[in-house]
């Protein structure tokens, strides 16, 4: 009974308190996305993401908001924790069905440069010395030639020559004369309500890798990199990560209805889907889920990154264990993650809400069709948020209504970023739902653990350091994380990273930088951001 | 055996030679002008003039003399499968449900994917089986399985919550019927995602073990509901208990194997994985576990192996997209 009381007192003070507050700040901007009541194309139930981005390089986050049709994307700068909407003068008007972002400095001069998906033509919005964006997909050889339904992007740099490149997944081809209407073919229902036709049923497409080849632009290598194959899955959302330790970036993107993509960098510019055999395809009992947002992370401290999906509701979420050569086991159900099963899972992501040294879990949901409203059952169209936070033993507990009023608030949720906006050591989550206001959610911990944040600069890696791998020992503890590109529902978070640290007051890092070079920073204090460069060697 | 519709086959028949009157008698039934062509079909004394009087007979809902020609065996496969279908909707309307059948599945044979013989045999077996609960209902209106079957028919239509209210009833009236507690504990799970109906439904299965403390898909569902509160060496313990029970169950064999994968008993785990894919060799589960077991006891070029059953199973079902793609007039992606 002692032990009992123990462990809920543990819960009870690591529920660190939700609260939305975008209203206080200035997030009050509606922002539309297909029906609110009911839908009757697929394209109105995906969009869209978010993203926290410095792109004015002043060291606090400003947030990056993609709208459906109706509306424009919107960009809010960050002026000391109350944000200003510089859309139009930033030069990031644009209308449209716009469905993921994902941000890192492609030409290497200083400052962070978004890309934004569409059906229909993407933008590639080059950052113009951090004070305005200019439009440059189709100079930089990324026009399309016909209508495409682009939904997660990432930059990597997957060839380790120092420049980004990008990749894009492809949902499935969509256009409005030819796909049929709700309720027209057995695809186009939900427990016998008729409903958006899809994703089963409408035709593929295959995803997209552009190389960055400077000056020159970026080359469209899909075909020759094998990235095209197989074509045969509704790709959503993706992250960046090297998933076998060997110095070589990969991707992973969650799957629509099918099975969930890994791909391989080969090491030779090409990657091949290893996701079957490598257990991260499927769920344990052999399934393709909904696959929507993804996350990475270290759950369980051993050193490699796990990796975490989101799905539709009768679906788990489902956490893969990774076996620490880029092999998988499903661990939903050990690992404690398996009895809500209501939710539409979207964005997601790690982050130590605590700050004890040990990655929680976030995710937040909605259900695809408004529709749902009709059955009269516990699933609803808007739904609450999930804080699983981690035990320390390999499993999670759900916070429930214990995590504070935000994260209660039902919301038709898809796009989530994380990002510490205010620099107080606690990682905050903007979140994009469907016409409706974005959410801002700030912990407010109980605790008084210290913290870490770091900034990583390459020189002869990419400038964003997206693919550098990060050890942190405080107090005889190590703990690992990696620069990533894209991740939970296309969305990027703060390319900075953020470590929990209980009590320790100094750190020790070392640092893997893409292009291979390794390099330790020493007694680093904790309570701050750190700015680490690639030494140019 | 390509699938044929009716009208195809009557364009087919019709395009044979004819003379004059049986032609436009053919026309005027093609057209739906039943008099004209029962007057323009009688004359015709061919088997294919026969045939078509009769299909026009049947038409207009006189089965009686339109019978034997109908019941004739024609050399003509479409004219078969024409005079055979009105047969067997002259035996539904006059609910002579076994001689129905006995035509649909004789026409199945010959015309698997036909989808006129295929919706004929939905046809009959939805009148079948509203007959049946129309007597039921009518009959004995108090019994428990009035209850059960209207427990059934709220499953179908996911109106759960009322499926678990009828379950109940009929539980109170008939404690000691199998597969009653067996089926609410079903219910219970489909009527809420909430933990706690977790225990409510497990509490369902067990008291049907109590009944039949063979059945192993009880065993199995309170294994599924341990392994998900986090109870896995309960879970592994009703698993023993399932396969012990039937042997033959390859879903609780999938789950008894993938519980000693974790447990790293690769030999055992490998032994029930392999037998499942054999007891189901469309299990993509089984299969896919099997692959696990061998890759996670660094057996990789088996688990590759296995990976290449796997990649034949998990492709598309024939037909399934590409059919669909050529009605929205878009061809396969290559």
């Amino acid at each position: 009974m002692r032990r009992a009381l123990l462990a809920l007192c543990l819960v009870a003070t690591a529920a660190a308190q939700s609260v939305n507050v975008a209203g206080d700040v200035g997030l009050t901007d509606v922002i539309p996305n297909g029906g609110d009541h009911s839908k009757t194309w697929i394209i109105e139930t995906t969009g869209s993401g978010a993203a926290w981005i410095d792109y004015d390089n002043d060291d606090d986050l400003d947030a990056f908001l993609v709208s459906g049709e109706g509306g424009t994307n919107r960009l809010y700068r960050n002026d000391r924790g109350k944000f200003a909407e510089v859309t139009a003068q930033a030069g990031l008007g644009s209308e449209g069905w716009g469905q993921g972002v994902c941000a890192g400095d492609f030409d290497n001069d200083g400052y962070t440069d978004l890309f934004v998906t569409y059906w229909g033509q993407n933008r590639l919005y080059r950052n113009l010395d951090g004070e305005r964006f200019a439009e440059i997909a189709e100079s930089s050889g990324l026009a399309q030639i016909r209508v495409r339904y682009n939904t997660g992007c990432a930059f990597l740099d997957y060839d380790n020559d120092g420049d980004l490149d990008l990749f894009v997944a492809n949902y499935l081809k969509f256009d409005f004369e030819t796909t049929p209407r709700p309720g027209d073919n057995p695809y186009c229902y939900y427990r016998n309500l008729p409903t958006v036709c899809g994703p089963r049923g409408l035709p593929f497409d295959r995803n997209l890798l552009y190389r960055n080849d400077g000056d020159k632009g970026f080359a469209d290598v899909s075909e020759s990199s094998g990235i095209a194959a197989p074509a045969r899955n509704y790709a959503l959302g993706v992250i960046t990560g090297d998933w076998n330790d060997d110095g070589f970036t990969d991707l992973y993107v969650a799957c629509d209805r099918t099975p969930s993509i890994l791909y391989i960098n080969q090491r030779d510019g090409t990657f091949e889907d290893e996701a079957l055999l490598r257990g991260a395809a499927l769920d344990a009992s052999g399934e393709a889920l909904s696959g929507m947002g993804v996350a990475a992370g270290d759950y369980n401290g051993d050193g490699t990154a796990d990796l975490f999906r989101t799905n539709f509701s009768d679906e788990r979420s489902t956490l893969y264990r990774n076996r620490g050569d880029g092999d998988f086991d499903e661990s939903t159900v050990a690992a404690g993650l398996g009895k809500n099963t209501r939710y539409v899972g979207w964005g997601t992501g790690f982050l130590d809400i605590d700050n004890d040294g040990r990655t929680d879990l976030l995710l937040v949901n909605g259900h695809v069709f408004p529709e749902v409203e009709r059955l009269n059952t516990d699933i609803h169209y808007r739904q609450r948020a999930i804080l699983y936070h981690n035990q320390g033993d390999g499993e999670f507990a759900d916070l429930g209504d214990q995590a504070g009023p935000g994260l209660s608030e039902p919301h038709a949720a898809r796009g989530l970023a994380l990002g510490d906006y205010d620099n107080d050591g606690q990682v905050d989550a903007l979140v994009n739902s469907q016409n409706e206001a974005p959410a801002l959610l700030k912990f407010a911990a109980p605790s008084e653990n210290h913290w870490i944040s770091l900034h990583l600069e390459g020189v002869r890696s990419n400038r964003s350091a997206i693919g550098a791998k990060v050890w942190v020992t405080s107090a005889g503890r190590t703990q690992y994380a990696s620069v990533r590109g894209g991740g939970s529902y296309l969305s990027q978070s703060d390319l900075r990273l953020h470590f929990g640290l209980e009590k320790a007051d100094t750190v020790d890092v070392e640092v893997h930088w893409p292009r291979g070079l390794r390099q330790q920073f020493g007694q680093l204090d904790a309570g701050g951001t750190h700015r680490l460069v690639e030494s140019p060697r | 055996m390509p699938a044929t519709s009716p009208i195809a086959c009557i364009a087919l028949l019709l395009a044979t030679t004819a003379s004059a009157t049986a032609q436009s008698g053919f026309d005027a039934f093609q057209r739906g002008d039943y008099a004209a062509a029962k007057q323009l079909l009688s004359t015709d004394h061919s088997p294919r003039g026969r045939a078509f009087l009769a299909l026009t007979e049947a038409a207009t809902g006189r089965c009686p003399e339109a019978e034997p020609a109908l019941l004739a065996d024609y050399e003509d496969q479409n004219l078969r499968l024409l005079t055979t279908l009105a047969m067997s909707r002259c035996r539904i309307a006059q609910q002579r449900w076994a001689e129905a059948a006995a035509l649909l599945t004789k026409l199945e044979e010959e015309f698997p994917r036909n989808p006129d013989v295929l919706y004929e045999n939905a046809r009959l077996h939805l009148k079948a089986w509203n007959g049946a609960v129309e007597r039921i209902f009518e009959s004995a209106p108090a019994s428990f399985r009035v209850n059960q079957l209207s427990a059934e028919i709220f499953e179908i239509q996911g109106r759960y919550s009322e499926a678990v209210a009828e379950y109940r009833k009929a539980l109170a009236k008939s404690p000691a019927t199998l597969n009653l507690h067996y089926r609410l504990g079903r219910a219970l799970l489909m009527e809420s995602h909430a933990p706690e109906s977790l225990e409510a439904a497990r509490r369902e299965f067990e008291a049907e073990l109590e009944l039949n403390p063979y059945d192993a898909v009880a065993e199995y569902q309170i294994a599924q509901i341990f392994e998900v509160q986090g109870n896995p060496g309960a879970a592994r313990q009703r698993l023993e208990s399932a396969v012990s029970n039937d042997p033959n169950f390859p879903e609780a064999l999938v789950a008894l194997g993938r519980a000693l994968v974790a447990e790293k008993d690769y030999t055992r785990a490998v032994e029930m994985l392999s037998k499942a894919a054999e007891l189901a060799p469309q299990s993509e589960s089984a299969v896919y576990n099997l692959m696990l077991a061998y890759r996670n006891a660094g057996q990789r070029d088996r688990a590759l192996e296995i990976k290449k059953r796997l990649d034949e199973l998990q492709a598309s079902p024939d037909g399934e997209f590409s059919s669909f793609l050529e009605r929205i007039g878009e061809a396969p992606q290559q």
